[in-house]
């Protein structure tokens, strides 16, 4: 009865194709984003923010770019760390060589260059699929990770080769990198641009191009049949894909962890990325931040959980529990759901149409 | 920039001509390394041609294989006991994965069989270690270890006895496929499920058997790669390198994942040696993946795999 | 509600004998198609006049499928010629063909399983939206605009074909007489000129099949789409087009109206085996 759409008419299309339709969405939107705005940063402490919200909010990011790449276009790509360390590593270069560049451009600007080497590894796409083209992703993140390790312009040429994010202000005295950051801030600003990327992601995955990445997951040769052209839509999803990926990895440096290194970007961050586009739901936007927060949350629930029934437990088995836990959800998913915890959430709301009527 | 130039292009064959013996011994190097790739391989493509499933979890089938060899053998077991139980293992490894992966997601389309596969890989990594510890183990099984000269070239003596070992374990699988009820069935099933089905074959028992043998194929790997490396958890990513192998040498084909196998591995090892100081070195870590992105782009069915035809 | 959409200026017909047939929309000439060893189509030559109902029949395996599948590009022919609305070239490109008003139907039907039916007919619009893809990020002005335009056609369409109940129903789920509803309605969103159905009612009963029939010869007289439809009931075949094509073993074995047809020996014999 919670969720009862009954009563709900729509006089107009456009009505009908607003982002949220429903009233009892557009309620629940409004006070997610309330309490993530003005709750969480008075609420949370620092060390809750760093080490939770932002990584959280970092994760949603780079999930909703694989997202638009995998769920929604179909494309398999293991090459999601690479692409975030491009755009870790072009913020860096844009902001130390135009010092004066406002955070917000060098973000854009980051993600414009991600989005071009994107778009240069997903030219093989138009010849290539499935784990052939999972085979070429790996490529790109080898080999731009090797790039970025072997190659010193990208380091400024910097002696220790650890380079620390330079500090930067949002405007005033309001500092989102470096030092100055305090928690808080460094949180609403991710915060801000999240959800502005992701309110933009929603649109396209609403409208043409949207449907024209689905038609090409769904069956490629129709859709060339009626008139879509492969490339060019494969390519601009490997181009937003990539300018998302890029600059959830240039928040990840800059607002995260304070300091620009490869390691932090290696194979194994393309795969818990893509767990989470899986287990959070292929196709979902909602998945995404589902899928992230399960990633991040798990952890912490197996360190904990068996303190509070009473076992203690070494940290090498919670790391092997941890990995053979993500194997069987995986599985379980794939199984069970394969749609992941979006449609598990859609299936609860269908249920709060009636509850707590039986029928 | 000039120098940079030549020791990308010209250099590096001026080497080679200078001192061929050392080229020589580069390469043999480089072609038996790449046996240990094209067993991996080997792994995937009977997995594949019999299901059409692109086990991503082969590598860490080579891992889970080798510790339980080496934790055996650790506990003091002589050698044919540890292989006879850890061959044991396998068959169980097999059995569980197509019971609880392979049997429910037996319709779906290949991605999602694929993912499940990464999902298995994860899950038998933690087993792995949690059951045998991370620590570095070795396998030592009597091997010789020490350089044979053949004129002015060295080769490892073990090298040459690991190729030969894999090439045994190959002509035995075509035998196999060829000549044997199962073998033929198992070929049977890999050009079309529902056929195979509808003339009796049971499309689960093969699926265990294949996955099996596999393993089989998984524990010489691991043997042979543990014996040379250490047991360790790197093991499960280096198999990786496999999937350019597949690339290379196409997903269906043996003979194929053989030579994909020695390409990459001598080219791996000329290219890090002759073009490596010119680019910093490292190369290993995406010379394998940037071959297989060439040839994707110019045969995407690699060297000895089918076309795919597609239909509407 | 008015909902006759006047494709080209073409005027609305009223029924089907006094309907005006046009010149030529579609000529193929001597096209011979093979696979490997394998002749699919040898030297078929025919033409489409404008707004009449083609159907093209004949045994299994004769090539009919094929021949769709040259008109709009996804097959090309080793040799022969075609000609769509006065140009000449020796092969279609299907995106070619899509932006110059040809739109189908397949026997397998070819919908995008992960999308609900008003996505899918949607997607038979996308030929017609302009919008860049970064104006649909900022859904704002031109972009929404343009959505909720055609949105109004899709729905009209959904109208017509009588989907309205499952628009929102991802397609995977809907019965196989409603998914090739779903197909034709995709394929009407594009304002086709001339429209392939390959097998539109296959696996129909005869319930669905009257309706498929009432929709078809409705989109031919509203709208004066030409239509070219695969089909195995002679029944269909006979009464609802204006002249047949019969193909065998790749092969051009009749051409003409129904009746002409119907009597043609050759066909008989082909369907019927020899006749004594």
């Amino acid at each position: 009865m919670i969720y009862r759409e009954a009563g709900q008419f729509k006089t107009s299309y456009a009505a009908d194709q607003a982002i949220f339709p429903i009233r009892q969405d557009r309620i629940g939107v409004a006070l997610i984003l309330l309490v993530a705005f003005f709750g969480v940063p008075f609420a949370a402490n620092d060390y809750f923010l760093s080490t939770i919200f932002l990584p959280f909010l970092v994760f949603s990011l780079a999930a909703l770019g694989l997202n638009i790449l995998t769920g929604y276009c179909g494309q398999l790509s293991l090459g999601t760390g690479g692409f975030m360390a491009t755009g870790a590593f072009a913020a860096y270069k844009f902001a130390t060589a135009f010092p004066d560049m406002h955070i917000v451009f060098v973000l854009i600007c980051a993600g414009l260059a991600t989005a071009g080497v994107g778009m240069l590894f997903g030219l093989p796409s138009l010849r290539i699929k499935g784990f052939y083209l999972a085979v070429a992703t790996l490529a790109a993140q080898f080999f731009l990770i090797w790039l970025f390790v072997k190659v010193p312009w990208f380091t400024n040429y910097s002696p220790s080769g650890v380079i620390s994010a330079p500090p930067m202000k949002l405007w005033g005295d309001v500092w989102v990198t470096g030092t100055g950051a305090t928690a808080a801030t460094r949180y609403l600003f991710c915060l801000s641009v999240v959800a502005v990327l992701a309110m933009l992601a929603k649109n396209m995955v609403r409208s043409s191009i949207g449907r024209e990445w689905m038609a090409i997951r769904d069956m490629d040769i129709a859709a060339e049949i009626i008139g879509i052209r492969p490339l060019r839509t494969k390519l601009i999803a490997f181009g937003v894909s990539s300018f998302y990926c890029g600059i959830a990895g240039a928040l990840w440096a800059f607002c995260y962890t304070g300091s620009v290194e490869p390691g932090a970007f290696e194979i194994s961050r393309s795969f818990q990325i893509l767990f989470m586009v899986i287990i959070g739901g292929l196709g979902s936007i909602v998945g995404c931040f589902l899928g992230a927060a399960f990633i991040i949350l798990l952890p912490i629930f197996l360190s904990n959980a068996p303190a509070l029934v009473g076992l203690s437990i070494s940290v090498a088995t919670v790391s092997h529990m941890e990995a053979m836990v993500f194997g069987a959800l995986i599985i379980f998913f794939l199984v069970v759901e394969p749609h992941g915890l979006a449609r598990l959430w859609q299936i609860a709301k269908e249920k709060l149409r009636l509850w707590p009527f039986p029928h | 920039m000039t120098g940079m130039l030549y020791e990308l292009t010209i250099g590096p064959f001026v080497a080679m001509a200078e001192f061929p013996l050392f080229f020589i011994e580069v390469l043999v190097g480089g072609l038996l390394s790449g046996v240990m790739y094209s067993l991996v391989a080997l792994g995937f493509v009977l997995i594949f041609k019999a299901s059409g499933v692109f086990n991503f979890a082969q590598g860490a089938m080579v891992l889970f294989a080798a510790l339980f060899f080496a934790g055996f053998m650790d506990m003091g077991m002589p050698v044919l006991v540890a292989l006879v139980l850890t061959i044991g293992v396998m068959v169980l490894l097999a059995y569980s994965i197509e019971r609880v992966v392979l049997r429910p997601l037996v319709n779906q389309p290949h991605i999602i069989l694929f993912m499940a596969t990464i999902g298995i890989t994860f899950f038998i990594d933690g087993l792995g270690q949690q059951i045998w510890g991370s620590g570095i183990r070795s396998i030592e099984i009597g091997l010789p270890k020490q350089p044979i000269n053949f004129g002015e070239v060295q080769i490892n003596a073990f090298d040459i006895i690991s190729a030969f070992a894999a090439g045994l374990l190959v002509a035995g699988l075509a035998l196999f496929f060829q000549y044997t009820r199962i073998g033929r069935a198992l070929r049977a099933v890999a050009d079309d499920h529902q056929a195979a089905l509808s003339v009796g074959i049971p499309l689960q028992t093969i699926w265990v058997i294949v996955w099996t043998v596999a393993g089989i194929v998984a524990l010489v790997a691991g043997i042979i790669w543990g014996s040379k490396l250490g047991v360790q958890f790197s093991l499960a990513m280096v198999a990786l390198k496999a999937l350019p192998v597949l690339i290379l040498g196409g997903f269906t084909s043996i003979p194929g994942a053989i030579i994909g196998g020695l390409i990459i591995g001598a080219g791996e090892k000329l290219g890090e040696v002759y073009w490596g100081t010119a680019l910093g070195g490292g190369i290993e870590e995406w010379f394998a993946y940037m071959l297989a992105l060439g040839f994707l782009l110019f045969r995407p069915q690699g060297l000895f795999g089918e076309k795919i035809i597609e239909r509407v | 509600m008015d909902t006759t959409v006047h494709a080209q200026g073409a005027p609305a017909a009223q029924t089907a004998h006094g309907k005006r047939i046009g010149d030529t929309l579609l000529k193929v000439e001597n096209i011979s198609l093979s696979f490997g060893g394998v002749r699919a189509l040898t030297n078929i030559s025919f033409e489409i006049r404008k707004h009449e109902i083609l159907a093209i029949i004949g045994p299994n395996g004769a090539g009919k499928s094929s021949m769709l599948n040259v008109i709009n590009g996804f097959y090309h022919p080793q040799e022969g010629r075609i000609t769509y609305k006065g140009e000449t070239r020796k092969r279609m490109r299907p995106h070619r063909a899509a932006a110059q008003g040809i739109a189908r139907t397949f026997q397998n039907i070819a919908l995008f399983k992960g999308m609900s039916t008003l996505d899918n007919v949607m997607t038979g619009r996308l030929l017609k939206m302009k919008q860049p893809f970064w104006m649909q990020a900022l859904y704002w002005g031109p972009a929404q605009r343009e959505e909720t335009v055609h949105r109004e056609f899709c729905e009209r369409i959904i109208d017509f074909l009588e989907i309205q109940h499952i628009r929102k129903t991802p397609v995977g789920r809907l019965p196989y007489g409603l998914q090739k509803r779903v197909e034709l309605a995709r394929a009407l969103a594009a304002e086709p000129e001339l429209l392939l159905l390959d097998e539109p009612m296959a696996g129909m009963n005869v319930e669905e099949k009257e309706d498929m029939c009432r929709f078809i010869l409705d989109v031919n007289e509203e709208f004066g789409t030409t239509i070219a439809l695969i089909e195995h009931d002679m029944g269909v075949v006979m009464d609802i087009s204006d002249r047949v094509v019969v193909l065998d073993y790749g092969r051009k074995l009749a051409d003409g109206t129904p009746d002409e047809v119907r009597t043609n020996p050759d066909v008989i014999a082909a369907y019927l085996g020899e006749s004594h």
